[in-house]
């Protein structure tokens, strides 16, 4: 069998030889993994729930199905962790909110249905910001669970909403997990916990039975060790449901096997660099050399539109419709950001021309950006400006006016997919990352490119301390 | 417009939105709280006027798609 520390930190892909090779069972993963997200997971407040009894079952049913030849792909067998805001049979599911701790569905998401379908083995409801952070929060303590902290630093922040996604994946405790993104939800906390993050194209994948924080912003994805890891989850999660009438119409597949492996043409967007922590700044440059060994790089600008007031009255208008129910009962203010207590207030009165003149805008946003992306495989650009907040500052005074860069809001607003990979290390020891943005409908293409940056590189096998 | 000018107006609109929030939640919030949510409402409506300084015809539609239903049979 396996050793432990190899089991722990393991890729999807390893880990499905080794189940197939059989140096390791289904049924010893889940009782691996149930051990480190109890001992390490819940050190970083990375852990709402951990469903032994199902994922058991579930175990048992992958071994005794790929011992009789019957091989559902390569996540069969694999335990994973989903954003505790999605619904779940058999746990409850938070939302990450204090008012809503004992909250349960009777059914699953379609997302953790086609995990099931894939042989995928739910283990645990993992940690999230309080409503996705769509209130407002100003602080890493905004979560039933209390502050996300990322591996890498017991004294600093994990990044959100996706926080348990990303510190359990970082730390070992599981091998994948999936996490949402409204505005920036996926892409922050797998920089701030150095792993790699895919947001898929708005669409992609279907919300049913997810949380709703903005209905035409919201997107789940991957969270994972690696590009190629993501491009597994993805294959597996994504394609049309009619549950849920925003997926796309067209079937996705994860080939890797036919794509290009050099050859690519990217843009470079150098958004948020001047006011980026130096190394954050250097190791951004130092990525584009590696990078520039596979591709051609091109400097590229945003069209001129106001992305981030876009995003910021869709978001706020649709969550304050979303939540109306907690907004007008006054559980919000059971939360546990002040802000969030507050916060949803002012959106009620957002006029509704306004919130619809944001949707008009978005249309010739989302047209610009396709003139723009049609020349590249894929823009090139940094997640964040700045590593991890120290958990006792608030996050406006920590991140200024980088907290949100402009590429952040023109993305999600256009529906754009994006993955972070990590490329360096900054201040406090702290990971740094780049992302690479892509067209609508064009994973295959950043995966393309991801895949080929971390061939050349090791950042994403890099180890937090954690024991 | 002068800035100041701008500002002004957006002051007097936030106030405005201020007055429909304390109708509708005042006795939920402390006057700190109420502060807060002044300040959010000021830049909303900063926000939204970026968003008037996009130049948009009557034929821009907003980007949402609404599907009429017909169920089965």
């Amino acid at each position: 069998m396996a050793a432990d520390d190899t089991l722990s930190f393991a890729t999807v892909r390893d880990l499905a030889r080794m189940l197939r090779s059989g140096e390791t069972t289904p049924t010893a993963l889940v009782e691996h993994f149930a051990e480190r997200l109890d001992s390490v997971g819940r050190r970083y407040n990375a852990v709402v729930t951990i469903m032994l009894d199902r994922a058991r079952r579930e175990a048992a049913q992958a071994e005794a199905e790929l011992k009789a030849g019957y091989d559902r792909g390569p996540l069969h067998g694999i335990p994973y962790g989903a954003k505790d805001l999605l619904a779940t049979v058999g746990a409850p599911t938070t939302w990450g909110a204090a008012p809503l701790r004992d909250q349960v569905f009777n059914t699953d998401a379609t997302v953790i249905r086609r995990l099931r379908d894939a042989g995928a083995v739910l283990l645990a409801k993992l940690s999230m910001v309080e409503l996705a952070g769509g209130l407002g929060y100003n602080q890493p303590n905004a979560s039933l669970t209390g502050p996300g902290i990322t591996p890498w630093n017991p004294e600093a922040w994990s990044g959100g909403s996706s926080s348990g996604s990303g510190s359990a994946v970082a730390a070992g405790a599981i091998p994948f997990a999936i996490g949402s993104e409204t505005w920036g939800s996926i892409v922050t906390p797998s920089n701030f916990c150095g792993i790699t993050g895919l947001r898929p194209t708005y669409g992609r994948v279907s919300r049913a039975g997810a949380m709703a924080l903005s209905w035409t912003l919201d997107k789940l994805g991957p969270m994972c060790r690696t590009a190629d890891d993501c491009g597994l989850v993805l294959d597996a999660i994504a394609g049309p449901d009619p549950d849920d009438p925003t997926t796309l119409p067209e079937p996705y597949r994860y080939a890797p096997e036919h794509d290009r492996t050099e050859g690519f043409r990217l843009g470079v967007l150098r958004d948020g660099l001047d006011d980026a922590q130096p190394e954050v700044r250097a190791n951004f440059e130092q990525s584009l050399a590696v990078l520039s060994e596979f591709a051609t790089l091109e400097e590229v600008t945003l069209p001129d539109f106001p992305y981030a007031e876009v995003a910021r009255i869709i978001l706020n208008a649709e969550s304050a419709a979303a939540f109306e129910d907690l907004i007008e009962s006054g559980a919000v203010a059971g939360l546990t950001a002040p802000e969030d207590r507050w916060g949803a207030y002012a959106r009620t009165v957002i006029p509704a021309v306004d919130y619809l003149r944001a949707l008009r805008v978005r249309r010739h946003i989302g047209v610009a950006l396709d003139r723009l992306l049609a020349r590249y495989d894929g823009v090139v650009c940094l997640t964040n400006a700045v590593v991890a907040a120290p958990l006792d500052m608030p996050l406006d005074a920590y991140f200024g006016k980088v907290r949100r860069l402009p590429v952040g809001a023109a993305g999600n607003v256009a529906g754009l997919p994006a993955i972070s990979l990590p490329n360096g290390f900054g201040e406090r020891g702290l990971p740094t990352a780049m992302q690479i943005v892509g067209r609508v409908g064009g994973e295959n293409a950043i995966l393309a490119v991801a895949r080929a940056y971390q061939a050349r590189t090791d950042w994403h096998t890099r180890r937090p301390e954690v024991g | 417009m002068p800035e100041s000018n701008g500002s002004e107006r957006h002051a007097a609109m936030a106030r405005g939105l201020m007055d429909a929030v304390r109708a509708r939640y005042g006795d939920r919030l402390s006057a700190e709280e109420e502060e807060r949510v002044a300040d959010e409402l000021r830049r909303m409506v900063e926000a939204a006027e970026a968003l008037r300084r996009v130049p948009l015809t009557n034929a821009d539609e907003p980007d949402v798609l609404f599907r009429p239903y017909r169920g089965e049979g």
